[in-house]
């Protein structure tokens, strides 16, 4: 039994069409999706191994922690889980969630807990802006005359670099922008400003510049460490006539972005210290907020990997990666694609929005 | 064996209805399943319109009629979906020229069961990218292509039928002068009948409703043979004059695939300076070693330490390109899956394509025609 499926790459915010190869229910490769409007069949590398996600580290049973994490079973998870939710007010509970959660995810988890009233929730999902952004066609990137790249756009994302390329082809002009280090985006463009910092991108924006970011021009900004240069830069080149597109980090960061508050990194660590339990799907907060995290009472973790803050928790929720459930993420242009359950979870993983509803149903509430 | 000309169609009616040209070929695989001859057919299917093709295993013959009909905007390839997925079945497969090329290719190097396959061949005059399709119908025919519900190559045309029935065609001389059409690899592709398939079939020569089919091999005459006594096709001789006009459809093809094949490889052949520009945007996905059928090694050269030059902006084209174009030129079937595949619109395939045609010229070897290895074969040189 084999099938060729179509998917949305979960590997980043371009939101390539893939092609998943399945036999007898495993997905075991990929295939060219060239009917897919973003990528036309062309994929990088961690797309076309996007597969091996739903089989690398999986979390595929209930763990609950005594004396380490020991295997256990939906009942007692959940019963753990809810009579934990139930024993704290609600200003110390917390809610951290990824960026590669559906949309439909999202909405789920905010009507949680918005019936709890839970008010430290949040997606930590790289720096983002949090203006409101408008979408952008990436035919209109292939069509620019001006493009002006902020980051290594090409070699980190390269579904979006081609179309820079194609506007290359085109006759565009390219202007690449990025801290000092020769990059694949630089040699490819026909100048290349190297600054120290991010913070001073805007002050290399000249009169030149500025009158060349017209509506037919593109500004992509990636790359950028801190969420107030990204902020910065977003507004600053807003105020031109150039279309902007951000480039969000995960796959779904722009859908999460348009539903859930965006944590910066001082405002996790900030809800890390403040809240006592932690619900958390899909992060892994651990290896770089270690001291924030060991403020807190209680961990729940939800997620499809294993990672060092499931290995921290105290109880452990088996969920599901993209291939194994049905909703839409919504890629860095803003372009919302729909996704299909293709394979079932392995072991006794659950659909995430079931063990959110779930979870709720334990604990008396009706979403 | 003698070659064998037929005409054929389906006994079914709902098979010889929804099939392209009287459903012959759709017969032959249900005659092939409902034997137990085969444990599957791969097939396309079509997905959301008319520019989804999607490969697909039928292993009752029940479901073969999803995968009924033709579709010219899916260039698929089954070569390496078959050695690196479904070696272990008996199977049929519907092949254009590049997928029994692969396939042969494959069945030499041990990576195919030759006796685990039937190969029924597709006349192809090229396919269309599925973007490219739907904006030259946009374009040239100022035609939602969402309304676009079937479409057909036939008399130098591309003819596109609509919801409300009525047809429209351009001729694909146009198309292709403002770069629509066929892909540029088909353009330049000179097999245009898979002669290296068991049987070859397609609707030059055809009369309606009835598959004209070229026998190329015993099993493909056994075939054949067993289908009508079973009563699954029905056969009749064609005419001197309707194989007289496939033939003269054929080298028409040839003769203007050799006429691309100037333009492409020699007038229009990227310069020293073109070409650097191009190695410049590599970024060493190895999407072009994935998508090539032969690049079958489970161990790839070009990922052994002393190759090693993540550190830098991009790959030595000389250690990245030319290492594979030095195991694989010289059996390049010239399908185009690397230059489709490419993130980075490198045109890959004329440089593949030019070394195996002159490797040709040197040493009488046909790339994916050919029935022995190429000569001085050795693994690391495929």
């Amino acid at each position: 039994m084999m099938k060729v499926a179509h998917s949305i790459c979960p590997s980043c915010s371009v939101g390539c069409g893939v092609n998943l190869i399945i036999k007898d229910n495993e997905a075991v490769g990929t295939y060219p999706y060239k009917r897919h409007p973003v990528n036309e069949g062309k994929t990088c590398r961690k797309g076309r191994e996007c597969f091996k996600i739903m089989t690398e580290n999986r979390l595929k049973e209930p763990l609950i922690k005594e004396d380490g994490l020991k295997l256990s079973n939906w009942e007692d998870a959940l019963d753990t889980v809810a009579s934990q939710i139930k024993s704290y007010p609600s200003h110390e509970i917390g809610i951290l969630v990824s960026g590669n959660y559906t949309n439909q995810e999202y909405e789920t988890l905010k009507k949680f807990a918005d019936a709890l009233g839970i008010r430290n929730i949040g997606c930590h999902t790289g720096s983002v802006p949090s203006s409101n952004l408008e979408t952008v066609a990436l035919d209109d990137v292939e069509k620019s005359e001006f493009i002006l790249i902020i980051g290594d756009v090409i070699k980190k994302y390269p579904l979006l670099g081609r179309r820079v390329i194609l506007a290359q082809e085109n006759g565009a002009e390219i202007l690449a922008v990025d801290e000092p280090d020769k990059t694949l985006t630089g040699i490819n463009s026909q100048e290349y400003i190297q600054v120290e910092s991010a913070s001073s991108i805007i002050d290399e924006v000249d009169d030149i510049i500025l009158e060349k970011l017209s509506p037919q021009s593109t500004v992509l900004i990636s790359n950028l460490e801190s969420e107030d240069d990204f902020e910065k830069i977003v507004k600053f080149f807003e105020q031109s006539d150039a279309k902007i597109i951000p480039v969000f980090q995960d796959c779904n960061s722009r859908g999460a972005v348009n539903i859930l508050p965006v944590l910066s990194s001082d405002d996790m660590k900030g809800m890390l210290e403040r809240v006592k339990l932690l619900y958390i799907l899909g992060d892994d907060p651990a290896p770089h907020m270690m001291e924030s995290i060991k403020n807190l009472d209680f961990i729940i973790s939800q997620g499809y990997l294993i990672n060092k803050t499931t290995s921290i928790s105290d109880v452990v929720l088996p969920g599901s990666c993209w291939a194994e459930k049905t909703g839409s993420f919504t890629n860095t242009t803003g372009e919302t694609q729909e996704i299909s359950k293709i394979v079932d979870a392995p072991g006794a993983a659950l659909d995430d929005q079931i063990i959110i509803k779930k979870i709720a149903e334990k604990i008396g509430l009706d979403l | 064996m003698e070659t064998q000309f037929l005409l054929a169609k389906a006994k079914d009616k709902e098979l010889a209805k929804r099939g392209e040209c009287g459903g012959a070929i759709s017969a032959l695989f249900k005659y092939l399943l409902d034997q137990g001859l085969v444990d599957g057919v791969l097939n396309l299917r079509q997905g959301v319109d008319i520019y989804d093709g999607i490969p697909t295993l039928v292993e009752d013959s029940e479901d073969l009629m999803e995968t009924c009909g033709s579709l010219h905007c899916a260039p698929t390839m089954f070569g390496d979906l078959i050695s690196n997925y479904l070696s272990d079945m008996r199977l049929a497969v519907s092949v254009k020229p590049c997928d029994a090329m692969a396939i042969r290719e494959l069945e030499k190097r041990h990576q195919i069961n030759e006796d685990n396959l039937f190969k029924i061949g597709l006349n192809c005059g090229g396919v269309v990218m599925p973007l490219i399709a739907q904006k030259m119908i946009d374009i040239f025919y100022e035609v939602d292509p969402d309304d676009v519900v079937k479409e057909e190559i036939d008399k130098g045309k591309f003819i596109i039928k609509l919801k409300d029935g009525s047809h429209k065609s351009v001729e694909i001389d146009e198309l292709e002068d403002q770069g629509f059409g066929r892909r540029i690899n088909c353009q330049r592709c000179e097999l245009k009948v898979p002669r290296n398939a068991d049987l070859a079939g397609g609707n030059w020569g055809a009369e309606p409703g009835w598959t004209f089919i070229e026998v190329l091999t015993d099993k493909g005459k056994k075939l054949v043979k067993d289908a009508k006594k079973s009563g699954y096709i029905e056969v009749k001789i064609p005419s001197e004059k309707a194989i007289g006009m496939r033939e003269k459809i054929e080298n028409v093809m040839i003769k203007l695939a050799h006429k691309f094949q100037d333009k492409y490889l020699e007038e229009n052949y990227p310069d020293t300076e073109n070409w650097d520009e191009y190695w410049n945007r590599c970024i060493k996905c190895y999407a072009c070693r994935d998508a090539c059928a032969l690049c079958f090694c489970k161990e790839c050269d070009l990922e052994k330490d002393f190759y090693n030059d993540e550190n830098e902006v991009v790959p030595d084209p000389l250690t990245f390109q030319g290492i594979r174009m030095s195991h694989a030129c010289f059996s390049c079937v010239n399908c185009g899956q690397c230059e489709d595949v490419c993130p980075m619109e490198i045109p890959l395939a004329v440089i593949f394509h030019k070394m195996q045609k002159r490797y040709r010229d040197k040493t009488g070897f046909i790339a994916g025609v050919s029935e022995e290895l190429p000569p001085l074969y050795s693994p690391e040189k495929s």
